[in-house]
């Protein structure tokens, strides 16, 4: 039931935005560069290099300067989606705060482990929550609060071990219910069921997603990279194609066609070739 | 008279000369529409790719000159019939049920399967004894055994130390997984169980009552290959048509050396297990 709860809150989600003729993901700038921390709302863009410097865009990514004192991108201590606040405590379990009332412990919530804090939420699924455990676990939480693992990397080849899940993303207004991962290793894994399935979302992109974040004003999800700052825009849904219906009539009879013309020739030149031959 | 040098000539042409001018005609009909047919899914190569090989053997039941071509006609039409019926299936029982899910999946590979068998118990009863295929059945001996063990053993090693890029195996989906395997890894057996009945059993058996079983084993393998190419031609799955002539090749040795079909049917399988359990889709544009 919830499934097609949320297959029809993505039929029906409004996307928006990048024209069919853009690549899924487009690099924005600092090409070469290693992006390991990225925010992002509106016009602008803020990244921290993996030598450690900040730098700031107040064109959507095009251009960028430096922040003095090169201060650190934190991600909010409390991430607010729709009409609920979710966070993850010391211990590695994760708050939950329905409107604008306190966080408390959501009853159900795995321990994730001390330092885990990737998570999201997305508000086109009011309640799903995916979130990272410190062991990679990717664990996943339904509109009835149920948590279970929704995804476990494997090693990307030997002698090569697991890759780092380095983010963790969703729409936080109700513009998409798809919540994205980056890996360091997989680019950008995506699922759209709220953590159940998922697939790999990085056409274009580096193997290395070091960042990730969205900002629903553009309608972006922006990911840091070993290769400089990329970016994908949510797409309309494709339409299904519409005929007169006297053309597809003879589209088909077309197609009907060949395939009689091919089954003749093949017949017919067999027959040519192949020698009489005596019954058995 | 005819002296035994001729009579193996006329004997093998045929059914060489069917293969290679059936997959020809298969050929045009499937890329000769993409001239001016639509883009977007609405195509129905797969019936129209039965319809081909259906036209064409029933050509080689009208004549006698196409005796030796039946064989392999009669292996191609179950390759073609069969996934067309798996390929539309889930939309038929959608249709007749109104329920959708992994389910039907399940039932559209039974259907597969079913055509298969049918059209195999067609071909044993049907054909003349010297062009009936060896299907390697009714054999499962301890040789069987342990190749199978041993080859889904390689399979999983070769698996995990190729890349994961490569192969888009990235993850486990648990959630995913005790979902739909309940289906899905029923579907992948039958689904192994019909191919290999197809490639292995019909289309090899019958060619190797003609030729070598080394050219039978080549030919039936660049079969399975290009068909690999025609189920999913919209995608770019094109890379990947070397590696399933290789596969081909490796499960017909592997029946002709064992003299059993299950082998290749027990490592195919679980080939197949292994994609659904650790693929993420996505990676090739499907």
């Amino acid at each position: 039931m919830a499934g097609s709860v949320m297959f029809l809150a993505a039929v029906l989600t409004p996307a928006v935005a990048a024209s069919a003729a853009e690549p899924w993901w487009t690099p924005l700038g600092l090409r070469g560069v290693a992006i390991d921390a990225v925010s992002a709302a509106g016009k602008t863009v803020l990244v921290r290099t993996g030598s450690g410097t900040t730098m700031l865009s107040d064109d959507g990514g095009m251009t960028y300067a430096p922040v003095s004192g090169n201060p650190p991108i934190r991600p909010p201590a409390i991430l607010r989606s729709g009409a609920d606040g979710w966070a993850i405590d010391a211990s590695g379990r994760v708050l939950h705060a329905r409107g604008s009332g306190a966080l408390t412990l959501d009853p159900a919530s795995p321990e994730l482990g001390a330092s885990a804090h990737l998570l999201a939420a997305p508000a086109a699924f009011p309640g799903v929550v995916v979130a990272v455990a410190v062991d990679g676990v990717v664990w996943r939480r339904g509109q009835d609060g149920d948590w279970q693992r929704g995804l476990l990397l494997l090693p990307a080849g030997f002698p090569h071990g697991v890759p780092r899940i380095t983010g963790a993303a969703a729409f936080t207004e109700p513009l998409s219910g798809t919540v994205y991962l980056g890996t360091d290793g997989y680019s950008v894994l995506s699922s759209t069921d709220g953590g159940d399935d998922w697939i790999r979302a990085g056409p274009g992109l580096p193997d290395s997603v070091l960042a990730l974040t969205t900002d629903s004003s553009t309608h972006a999800v922006y990911a840091g990279t070993s290769d400089g700052l990329w970016v994908h825009h949510l797409r309309a849904l494709p339409a299904p194609p519409a005929y007169h219906d006297a053309a597809l009539v003879w589209r088909w009879v077309g197609i009907g066609l060949v395939s009689l013309v091919s089954a003749l020739a093949g017949a017919a030149l067999l027959l040519l070739a192949l020698p009489r031959m005596r019954p058995a | 008279m005819i002296a035994p040098r001729d009579l193996r000539a006329a004997a093998w042409w045929p059914a060489a000369l069917t293969l290679l001018l059936t997959t020809l005609a298969l050929g045009g009909s499937l890329l000769v529409p993409l001239a001016f047919s639509d883009p977007n899914g609405v195509d129905p190569y797969v019936v129209r790719l039965s319809a081909t090989s259906l036209l064409m053997l029933a050509a080689a039941y009208a004549s006698r000159r196409l005796v030796g071509g039946r064989p392999v006609l009669l292996a191609i039409a179950a390759v073609t019939a069969s996934f067309t019926l798996f390929s539309a299936g889930p939309q038929i029982l959608f249709d007749l049920f109104k329920t959708a899910g992994t389910a039907q999946i399940l039932w559209a590979s039974l259907a597969q399967a079913a055509v298969t068998v049918g059209i195999a118990v067609a071909a044993v009863r049907l054909l003349p004894a010297e062009l009936r295929p060896a299907l390697r059945l009714g054999r499962f001996g301890w040789p069987a055994v342990v190749v199978s063990v041993a080859g889904v053993a390689l399979l999983v090693l070769a698996g995990l130390a190729l890349p994961a890029g490569l192969l888009g195996r990235d993850g486990i989906q648990p959630v995913a997984i005790a979902r739909d395997m309940p289906w899905l890894g029923p579907a992948c057996l039958l689904q192994a169980f019909a191919q290999e009945a197809q490639f292995r059993g019909m289309l090899m058996g019958g060619l190797e009552r003609v030729m070598g079983r080394g050219w039978a084993n080549l030919a039936q393998a660049g079969f399975f290959g290009l068909t690999h190419l025609a189920v999913s031609y919209q995608g770019p799955v094109g890379p990947f048509v070397p590696v399933t002539i290789a596969v081909g090749l490796a499960l017909g040795w592997i029946a002709q050396r064992t003299r059993s079909l299950w082998p290749a049917v027990i490592i195919h399988a679980a080939g197949d297990i292994g994609i659904t359990l650790a693929v993420l889709p996505g990676l090739y544009g499907f």
